[in-house]
């Protein structure tokens, strides 16, 4: 019945908005030696098993690892490639744990990495063909192409995220200045972390606020850049994990729980009805990850989160849906510095998502960097003691929520 | 490793233009295989789902599924392999002890797109891609090659493969319609049009539309949901290098290697006296060749005279095999059915004798890059 499974090392490539200086190959690459860096005693041949993911349409090459075996130094190992949109890397890492704990004969100890190289393609195309088959099928209502891109896929993943900012601005009452903050906090945290994205150590409120709508209430300045980046993480067994790093981070609780699949729905009915900022999926996912690692008082137990957030409104949002904080009172909480690096509940200190997103890496990115949170290695290291962390991510049509808890001492009281 | 049963499995008639929706499709094997099994959907604890992004035409294509699969408010994620992969994260997710009960479901319309178009999308992008050359129909046709240069396999013996997984195709119910011949000749397979010389039309695995679903669930739930739970008792999966011309192509290096795993997990000494019957995924009638010698059925070389009808020493894809119906995303899962039916003793017209233990394949890119074998043994 399950082994108890540990983090030991987790690794990044350099991300910026082309890294056309290397291939995906070459990219994932990156990222792996900068895994097995961190931990001097483990080689390719210590590793048993690989799982891999992306999100194959951005970069134009499907299942990308075949060719990219040797890059990983994969070859002739069992590898699995897991994919669920934008919480492939989430999902990769969640199914990094799921092949240790199984404890298959001469498994023990497992690659996870995950990548996106959107320079390759057209990201935003991409995302317009989750749309499509709902598109075809309104036409066929008599709801002309045009009113359906204007209204949901035009900008692709800001057109549903801008339905969940304001309904989710509704119940709260916030402004866009509450947006900005979010937004600001990140920039800067992201300047002192060495393999994001977007640094803007000196951005402020206005700043953001003096930048034109994409698509309101989300503004230029308050939305995720696209990145070409990649993110591996090693999962061993607990007693593996004490020979090869000095805080090894078990593995405490892992969900994705998926709510129903749409804002439209498939035959454009039904569905539609959901309140896009009511957010079951992440309901589920937190009930059940805590649950497995025995966290009764999500509010008190854990020391750091990383959210999956392209958008400020959903850093908001996720952070009172899985638990965190009452129900819209996520605002005040960034206002009064709670989530800062010094604060209570630090709260993506790498500069999250909103800073940096390699979309199949950024759900990876989330547990890895809440896993070196506690192991003391983060490149923008919070000042206390982090004991428990967690690290979401979002995909799907504002569905799907994967979730890991991690912690510096392991959990077997559930079982 | 601790047994993982299976508890029940639904697939649907495979179409070459199934003309009705994806989503009815996936609804119809995942619903039929939770009747089947006298559960309902509260049971469902976790749900893992096989598509692919390029073969359904739209980014995160198992975004719509999450309600037909099952999905809903379960913990659900997607393997984006063969069918057989997908089977495995439900393995491993039931062996981590933290789910019940999983359903795992694979398939794909391939009447909505060129199969062969997306496949080329897998190759090299920078050397293959623009010219195309090498795509999965001229790789089989290189592997086909080296396989009887090798050995001096005759393009008759392959032929045989066809026209014996086309007359097992005609006994299955469920098999691709257009892969089902009672009176298919050697000479009918070398004289349809040729592919990529030396395969031939009739040597192709046709995708065709159709979706499979499986059940799986630790021994003890197992016990409790049927009498007759099939058994997966080992696995074993692996991946080669990509360049074809880094590979053997006249074996397949994934296979045996995975082979070996799953043999050793399931405590497997000598396969050829063990196992009374194989379902192989074999995208190309040589392929099955191939994987026969890869797992240790035959010797190098010697397949070919190996007598693997339904009768014969050692039944390979009685069920016609992927043959008999080629369903992207669900080929592999729909071997690992069929060696359930033999098992249970429920695969009517093309049921083998004595079945004991069996195994089951999938694979995935050229000349099966990765591939996936299972042990499944029958009785409690």
């Amino acid at each position: 019945m399950g082994k108890q499974v540990a983090i030991v090392s987790a690794g990044f490539s350099e991300h910026a908005s082309k890294r056309s200086d290397v291939n995906m190959g070459e990219l994932v690459s990156e990222a792996v030696e900068d895994c097995l860096k961190k931990v001097p005693s483990v080689g390719f041949d210590d590793i048993n098993a690989y799982v891999n993911g992306n999100m194959p349409a951005f970069e134009g090459s499907n299942i990308p690892e075949l060719w990219m075996t040797d890059w990983m130094g994969a070859r002739n190992k069992p590898l699995m490639r897991v994919t669920t949109g934008g919480t492939t890397g989430g999902s990769v890492a969640i199914a990094g744990y799921y092949t240790v704990t199984a404890g298959l004969p001469g498994i023990d100890t497992v690659l996870a990495v995950a990548f996106e190289q959107q320079s390759q393609g057209d990201t935003s195309v991409g995302l317009a063909s989750v749309a499509y088959g709902e598109i075809s099928i309104l036409n066929t209502l008599g709801i002309s192409y045009d009113q359906i891109t204007r209204l949901l896929s035009a900008g692709a993943a800001i057109g549903v995220a801008a339905y969940q900012a304001t309904t989710y601005m509704n119940k709260t009452r916030i402004t866009e200045e509450d947006l900005a903050r979010v937004v600001v906090q990140n920039r800067h945290n992201a300047a002192k972390t060495w393999w994001a994205h977007l640094k803007m150590p000196n951005l402020t409120i206005e700043d953001v606020l003096d930048t034109p709508y994409v698509q309101y209430p989300l503004r230029y300045g308050m939305v995720c850049p696209a990145s070409d980046g990649a993110c591996a993480m090693l999962f061993t067994t607990e007693e593996k994990a004490k020979d090869m790093c000095d805080i090894p981070v078990y593995v405490n609780g892992v969900a994705s729980v998926a709510n129903e699949s749409a804002v439209l729905g498939y035959d454009g009915g039904g569905s539609a009805q959901v309140d896009p900022s009511m957010q079951l999926g992440a309901i589920r996912s937190s009930e059940l990850a805590y649950a497995q690692a025995g966290i009764s008082f999500p509010r008190k137990e854990i020391d750091y989160a990383e959210v999956y957030a392209p958008f400020p409104n959903q850093e908001l949002l996720w952070t009172e849906k899985l638990g965190l904080f009452e129900e819209t009172t996520a605002p005040e909480m960034y206002k009064n510095g709670v989530t800062a690096l010094k604060g209570e509940l630090p709260v993506n200190c790498s500069g999250g998502v909103n800073s940096t997103n390699a979309i199949g890496a950024s759900a990876m990115e989330r547990p890895a960097e809440a896993a070196l949170q506690i192991m003391g290695k983060a490149s923008n290291q919070v000042p206390k003691t982090v004991h428990t962390s967690i690290g979401s991510g979002w995909g799907g049509s504002l569905n799907l929520i994967t979730l890991m808890a991690m912690s510096d001492q392991p959990q077997r009281k559930w079982r | 490793m601790e047994k993982v049963g299976i508890v029940g499995y639904n697939q649907v008639k495979l179409q070459s233009d199934a003309n009705y929706g994806r989503y009815e499709m996936i609804f119809e094997a995942v619903r039929g295989a939770i009747d089947k099994a006298g559960l309902k959907k509260k049971d469902i604890t976790t749900v893992i789902s096989c598509t692919n992004d390029y073969y359904d035409g739209r980014t995160i294509s198992n975004c719509f599924t999450v309600e037909v699969g099952g999905g809903y408010l379960a913990d659900e994620s997607k393997v984006e392999m063969d069918g057989a992969h997908a089977v495995l994260y439900g393995l491993l997710r039931i062996l981590s002890g933290n789910h019940k009960l999983a359903v795992v479901w694979g398939g794909s319309m391939p009447s909505c797109f060129p199969y062969h178009t997306t496949r080329l999308y897998e190759t090299d992008p920078t050397w293959e891609r623009p010219l195309a050359y090498v795509n999965d129909i001229t790789a089989a046709g290189f592997q086909m090659r080296a396989y009887m240069e090798k050995y001096g396999v005759s393009k008759e013996e392959v032929a045989n493969v066809a026209v014996k997984n086309r007359k097992n195709a005609a006994k299955n119910a469920l098999a691709l319609e257009e892969a089902q011949n009672q009176n298919i000749t050697v000479k009918d397979v070398l004289n349809s049009d040729i592919y990529a010389d030396p395969v031939t039309e009739l040597m192709v695995a046709q995708p065709c539309d159709g979706v499979a679903a499986l059940l799986l669930a630790p021994e003890k739930q197992a016990r409790k949901i049927t009498d007759n739970p099939v058994w997966i008792t080992g696995v074993g999966w692996n991946q080669e290098t990509y360049y074809l011309g880094d590979r053997d192509l006249s074996g397949s290096k994934s296979l045996e290697l995975a082979g070996k795993m799953a043999y050793n997990a399931a405590g497997i000494k000598d396969p050829r006296k063990e196992i009374q019957v194989a379902e192989l995924y074999e995208a190309y009638a040589h392929e099955e060749l191939i994987f026969t010698e890869a797992l240790k059925l035959a010797d190098r070389g010697k397949a070919p005279e190996l007598n693997t009808n339904i009768k014969g020493d050692l039944p390979i894809n009685p069920s016609g095999g992927a043959i008999g119906g080629n369903p992207p995303c669900g080929t592999g899962l729909i071997r690992i059915i069929e060696a359930s039916k033999q098992l249970n003793g429920e695969a009517g017209t093309y049921q083998v004798n004595g079945v004991k233990k069996a195994i089951a394949s999938g694979q995935i890119g050229m000349c099966a890059q990765n591939s996936i074998l299972y042990v499944l043994e029958g009785g409690n």
